[in-house]
């Protein structure tokens, strides 16, 4: 199954997917491998925060610029996997009126349009707020759905002519003297391995570009960040809160649907497959955002998680956060004298169709091509966003059971014809490719009831494919939920932790040792 | 104000079986709780130790495994206790609808997802899944019917499967009650047992899931077994568990008539003690607190789920008389790094710890309280849900601090 | 405290508890029947994480909540859902507007009165097809529905034309909640409530008092019910702050001056009124067993049974009816095993609501058949309403029952 393409893509997150996006617009077809699904990397892993820019204000005007013309573009080409919710950047006692004065300065600076509060006004926009708030500013924030619009990214650039390759790991890199000229591949689910010629390759991989070049004997300066979220069980705001003082952890509450998420930190890490969120994240977190939301204290959590972000290294700083949140692209022929290979990294998800736009904007001039780019004004297809909030709990309705009784998840109201839906288009190869997918899995109980119905629904349409074996994608599941409950376990959680064990280990007895049927096999 | 002979503190399994042990003995019994149970949840068979292998003898196994593990509620009771409180039990169920081994030990009972699961006492709805083979069993499903998936279930358990809809019902978007409702009517039974019938190829078995009747599962049954010429069971699924709620309100029937005060609804949020005595309980039912004594309680109040004990970020704690509670040395050592592991999590050995009479001691071994017994699955030294053992822990540690409690 | 004029907002800052067990679908009588209701666990705390102050309410399902409240009574984690239940009822009403059919019939105390002042003309009435056909179509009152018959004189009526007790001075005081119920379509009831209480050496009293305001819940008005609360609430304040405990024998009316004023509706100083009103089998077996007083009964020679009211089982006291009466009568009454009566109120008087109404009674009346008793005794008036038209047997009050066995020894 040896493959060609003029462009190689690797990485499937925002870049990636925007990169091909950008070249299919223009007329050159390319072929994107990622070796897990869309958005595995930071893209996936993020607060979903539409930045105004707001934040970068006072500490980096540049990027704050470029924020907000970003945040407008998006807006318009995107508002489907957006929703509109403005933002406040509160003041607490603490946090002075000094900083404020001089936040609302940079924001007017930067042509990002403001707005001040009072603090009454404040908490009757938004009562779960700290009394104690001395003032508030609105901003142009909203949240956004990092998935939707990579697969929206994705699902364009394929109606043009580009092909995309999930589950799909890159093992070496082929050289010709001092040309890289494609790639060693290898189905992750198959095991099939192929090679796939390429005369430009593009190394989007995130906070995994070293691992690619090192293919190559190349490594390019890159600081790894870990930043932790916690999301909580209901929407605690209807708007994205930050803390109105110097960018610091902590800082920030985003609305995702029915919930919300609270983040971040920043700590440094090595080793990029294994990372997790520690408790005195959780703590810290929790003791933190609680000053802005006391009702946070004592807020019932059903997950956590981190994700890594990649930074463009400068030399001689230490704080992460200082670190330039812009990006870089490399061009391996000039800066190592290998042709054909170009890196682009660094950046975060906001700027994701500028880092595209420049990448294919590269490729295009070595093409010899003249082609402008359109991205920004190019609306990205797909429904219109629909699915408010109000319209899922439409499902409730009583003049229609029968489509009730095929409501799969009772805690995100996620009926059959999702799933069927999803299944349909043809690309799912594993249940976490599924769950990607949908809100299924992503309510309260984490899937405790929703995911045994989905495998009997997957089983009754005999989609071995799919699963490997019901069970032990059910324990897989099981497992990969662990990860992102563990760290929550307490109070409310906990009891609803005790109550999946029940049923999993206890009523279904479903642990791996378990007793064997009859007919010997455990799938 | 009125005194009684023992208040019971939680309407779990363990509660339930302490009320029902002291009524018998002819105390003046008062049973308060905030819900109905975690048998209502996941309860429908007796399960004692799931690592006793089937075919062995129960006495003689759980016997030595007692004598290995001092600590745990079983060490309390001895195989004596725990018989004793088996026996109690089962004369709650009389035919047709009983509860019993099969052969002298454990035996394996097919779950909701095709696996087997050790249990020990069955009710006589699920007696024909034990022993089912791949070509004597048919495993019907109910279209619509979402909690139990009977592809599933086939699948692993490798034998046929088909789903059935009945349209004059309805049966899209149908709860398990609704449908073991519906089951308690001959009409509908009838219905469905032709509906299987006519799906079968010539099966011994045929697995359904549990729902068959809340009121007369015993002629549930009969209906089945007589139109498919088959022996019917019925296999567990997720919550609630109709087979859980049977053994519930057997149990408030029984106390009701036994004269037992029966409160549910409303936790019991404070406890009055007085030089090592509890004096009086208090049970809120916004806006009015009322207060009762008696000269025993029992503590049955449940784990996390039930409320018997309650973790913040820092600590696990008992909520209602504070007792010490014997735990993992901090949060981070509560939970292994894999859910699945050969070994339970730490926090799963949480609990009350006490003396032989039940009663709660310090680290030391001082008793805290010397009238009030704590049973059930609040205890510490066990791990109720991997070991299966949950319901035998419940009945037994109930029966022993009732009869304690009485001969105090 | 709240203003008077300020509807309670939803009580969406109490932490969500909800850990979807969905222990409180094994009780909803509702879920249990239809598939249009999605049961307690989705309407309450699982329809609460997408319902936003700001947006228009959509729950058209909650409307066929009966409010029975078994879910709280077997909830382990405490979840309020009959309360989560109310509250997004009384949005969606406040919004969509109730219709005169609503209004009306929560106004029951106006025109009861004036009902039963005409109780001739009107309980023929209320019998004729033709204006029951017309009731059905118009106001959709479904016309299967037995309606009660109105008495005249009116309880209040009755007891204001006793002659006066004589021997008043020396006995302890007690204050009498009868309800609109009893005041007009059950006298009876009222009656043996006073004969019970004398007999145990109490001199009866009847307050000014109004409608307790629980129909006016049951269409989400809050308002309304807030209103209603703070009248009674000024005549009954008197009362026990004069010392004198009150009791009342109708189960629902019981329920919402004790437990919905204060936590629910937020009224001032309705834990004082909580404190000092009792059901009146909760207040007998108190005084029969501190035994100050030995009152004698009869047994009765007919086969009795018990049904407990779903709004018992939130007073949360037990089955005080059922222990008085094993104590008193010396028999043993059956429980009859069904978890709710199914008509709800006003519910099961619509149109739109009344086959579930029967169908969750259709398990009520299998077990009566089943005892096949010749007297059904229970505390609520809407139990022995749906009873008696469920199974054309004799239903009274446990009070009734005791009247009558009291009088034969």
């Amino acid at each position: 199954m040896d493959l060609k393409t003029e462009v190689l893509i690797i990485g499937g997150g925002a870049t990636g997917a925007g990169i091909s996006r950008d070249l299919a617009l223009r007329g050159i077809p390319s072929l994107l491998v990622e070796k897990g699904d869309f958005t595995s990397g930071a893209s996936g892993r993020n607060q979903g925060l539409l930045h105004s820019g707001a934040r970068y204000a006072v500490s980096d005007l540049e990027a704050a610029k470029e924020c907000i013309i970003e945040n407008r573009i998006l807006r318009r080409i995107a508002p489907h996997c957006i929703e509109d919710t403005d933002g406040l950047f509160v003041s607490l006692p603490e946090d002075g009126t000094e900083y404020r004065a001089t936040f609302l300065r940079a924001c007017a600076e930067a042509g990002i349009d403001t707005l001040p509060l009072s603090p009454r006004e404040a908490l009757s926009m938004e009562p779960k707020l700290n009394p104690r708030l001395i003032g508030a500013v609105q901003v142009p924030d909203g949240a956004i759905d990092p998935f939707t619009l990579v697969v929206e990214n994705a699902r364009d650039a394929e109606s043009r002519g580009a092909r995309f390759l999930l589950h799909t790991e890159v093992t070496g890199l082929i050289r010709d003297g001092l040309r890289i000229t494609g790639v060693r591949a290898k189905d992750r689910i198959t095991g099939n391995e192929f090679t796939i010629a390429a005369p430009w390759v593009i190394n989007a991989t995130g906070a995994w570009a070293n691992q690619i070049l090192a293919f190559a004997g190349l490594t390019i300066g890159m600081a790894l960040s870990k930043g932790s979220m916690l999301i909580t069980n209901t929407r605690l705001s209807e708007r994205v809160i930050n803390r109105c003082r110097p960018p610091a952890s902590g800082d920030i509450i985003v609305p995702n649907d029915t919930v919300s998420i609270l983040g971040t930190t920043s700590l440094r890490v090595e080793d990029l497959e294994h990372y997790e969120v520690t408790p005195e994240e959780v703590s810290f977190l929790v003791e933190e955002l609680s000053k802005v939301i006391p009702a946070i204290r004592e807020e019932r959590f059903t997950r956590a998680y981190a994700g890594v972000r990649p930074l463009v290294q400068l030399a001689g700083v230490s704080d992460d956060r200082e670190i330039s949140r812009g990006f870089a692209l490399i061009d391996h022929g000039s800066v190592d004298g290998l042709t054909g290979l170009i890196t682009i990294t660094g950046g975060k998800l906001m700027t994701y169709r500028l880092m595209a736009e420049k990448t294919a904007d590269f490729i295009c001039e070595r093409l010899g091509l003249h082609v402008p780019c359109i991205t920004h004004s190019q609306p990205l297809p797909g429904a219109g966003r629909g699915h408010t909030l109000k319209d899922r709990l439409l499902r409730l309705r009583h003049q229609i059971p029968a489509s009730r009784g095929e409501l799969l998840c009772d805690c995100e109201l996620v009926p059959r014809e999702t799933i069927d839906a999803i299944l349909r288009e043809g690309k799912v190869r594993e249940l976490q490719d599924i769950l990607h997918r949908t809100r299924l899995a992503k309510g309260t109980c984490q899937g405790g009831f929703c995911v045994y119905r989905l495998l009997g629904v997957l089983n009754e349409m005999r989609k071995e494919t799919v699963l490997g074996g019901s069970n032990r994608a059910l324990r897989d599941f099981l497992e990969e939920r662990w990860k992102g409950i563990r760290p929550v376990l307490w109070g409310t959680s906990l009891k609803e932790e005790e109550l999946i064990e029940s049923i999993y280990k206890g009523l279904f007895n479903l642990a791996p040792e378990a007793t064997l049927p009859p007919g010997g096999g455990d799938l | 104000m009125k005194r009684w002979d023992l208040i019971v503190i939680g309407m779990g399994l363990a509660g339930l079986t302490a009320a029902k042990a002291a009524a018998e003995k002819g105390a003046k019994v008062l049973i308060v709780g905030r819900g109905m149970g975690s048998v209502t949840l996941f309860g429908n068979t007796i399960d004692l130790l799931g690592e006793i292998p089937p075919g062995k003898d129960m006495q003689g196994d759980l016997t030595r495994w007692i004598a290995a593990h001092p600590h745990h509620p079983y060490a309390k009771t001895g195989w004596a206790g725990i018989e004793a409180s088996l026996g109690a039990f089962r004369s709650l169920f009389p035919p047709p609808y009983t509860f019993d081994t099969v052969g002298s030990g454990n035996s394996l009972v097919p779950t909701g997802v095709g696996t087997l699961r050790p249990s020990y006492l069955l009710p006589a709805t699920m007696t024909a899944g034990v022993g089912m083979s791949p070509s004597d069993t048919i495993i019907v499903g109910l279209k619509g019917f979402k909690d139990f998936q009977g592809d599933t279930v086939s699948l692993h358990l490798q034998c046929r499967g088909v789903n059935l809809s009945l349209p004059r019902y309805g049966l899209e978007g149908l709860t398990a009650i609704a449908l073991a409702r519906l089951m308690d009517e001959e009409s509908f039974r009838e219905r469905l047992g032709e509906a299987i019938r006519s799906q079968m190829a010539g099966e011994k078995r045929v697995g359904l899931p549990a729902i068959l009747g809340v009121s007369a599962p015993a002629d549930v049954l009969k209906t089945l077994e007589a139109i498919t010429g088959a022996k019917v069971f019925e296999i567990p699924m997720l919550p609630p568990s109709i087979p859980g709620l049977r053994i519930f309100h057997r149990f408030r029937e029984a106390l009701i008539a036994q004269g037992v005060t029966f409160l549910m609804g409303n936790p019991v949020t404070a406890a009055k003690v007085k030089e090592g005595r509890c004096e009086e309980i208090t049970v809120h039912n916004p806006p009015i607190a009322t207060v009762f004594r008696a000269e025993n309680y029992i503590l049955a109040t449940g784990r996390f789920l039930g409320g018997g004990l309650w973790a913040d970020m820092e600590r696990i704690t008992e909520p209602l008389f504070h007792l010490p509670v014997f735990q993992p040395e901090s949060r981070g050592l509560w939970f292994r790094e894999r859910f699945f592991q050969p070994e339970a999590h730490p926090i799963h050995r949480a609990g009350i710890v006490t003396d032989e009479d039940l009663r709660p001691v310090d680290s030391e071994g001082r008793v805290l309280l010397r009238n009030v017994r704590a049973a059930g699955s609040i205890l510490a030294h066990h791990e109720a849900i991997e070991g299966h053992s949950s319901e035998g822990i419940d009945i037994a540690t109930g029966n022993l601090a009732a009869g304690r409690a009485l001969s105090s | 405290m709240m203003p008077a004029d300020k509807t309670p907002t939803p009580p969406r800052n109490l932490p969500d508890v909800c850990v979807r067990c969905a222990t409180c679908m094994a009780v909803c009588p509702v879920s249990r029947v239809t598939p249009r209701f999605p049961g307690p666990k989705q309407a309450g705390p699982g329809a609460q994480r997408f319902r936003s102050a700001s947006d228009v309410s959509v729950d058209d399902w909650i409307e066929l909540c009966t409010a029975c409240r078994l879910c709280d009574t077997v909830c382990p984690a405490g979840v309020p859902i009959s309360e989560l239940n109310l509250m997004a009822k009384a949005k969606y009403l406040d919004e969509r507007g109730r219709t005169f059919r609503d209004w009306l019939l929560v106004r029951s105390d106006l025109f009861g009165e004036l009902a039963s002042r005409f109780s001739r003309i009107v309980n023929p009435l209320m019998k004729n097809p033709t204006l029951r056909w017309l009731l059905d179509r118009l106001l959709e009152i479904d016309r299967r529905r037995t309606l009660p018959e109105y008495e005249t004189p009116t309880f209040r009526q009755w007891f204001a034309a006793r002659p006066v007790m004589s021997e008043t001075v020396g006995r302890p005081q007690i204050a009498y909640f009868y309800g609109c119920f009893t005041n007009t379509n059950e006298v009876d009831v009222g009656k043996a409530s006073v004969a019970l209480l004398e007999a145990y050496g109490y001199s009866v009293g009847i307050p000014p008092q109004r409608c307790c305001g629980i129909p006016r819940l049951g269409v989400g008005d809050l308002r309304g019910a807030r209103e209603m609360g703070l009248r009674n609430l000024s005549l009954l304040l008197p009362v026990v702050r004069e010392g004198i405990d009150i009791v009342f024998s109708s189960t629902s009316c019981g329920l919402m001056l004790r437990h919905e004023y204060g936590p629910l509706l937020h009224l001032p100083d309705a834990e004082e009124l909580a404190r000092r009103l009792f059901d009146i089998c909760e207040f007998l077996l108190r005084i029969q067993q501190e035994g100050s007083r030995t009152v004698r009964f009869q047994s009765p020679a007919m086969k009795a049974a018990y049904f407990a009211p779903c709004h018992m089982k939130s007073l949360n006291i037990g089955l005080p009816a059922l222990e008085l009466l094993r104590s008193l009568l010396g028999i043993d009454i059956p429980l009859i095993e069904a978890e709710c009566c199914g008509l709800g109120g006003l519910y099961g008087f619509k149109k739109e609501k009344y086959a579930i109404t029967e169908e969750i009674g259709r398990d009520l009346a299998k077990e009566v058949a089943r005892i096949d008793p010749e007297v059904i005794l229970t505390d609520c008036e809407g139990c022995r309403m749906q009873i008696r038209q469920l199974t054309r047997r004799r239903v009274l009050h446990p009070v009734q029952l005791l009247r009558d066995m009291l009088n034969r020894a």
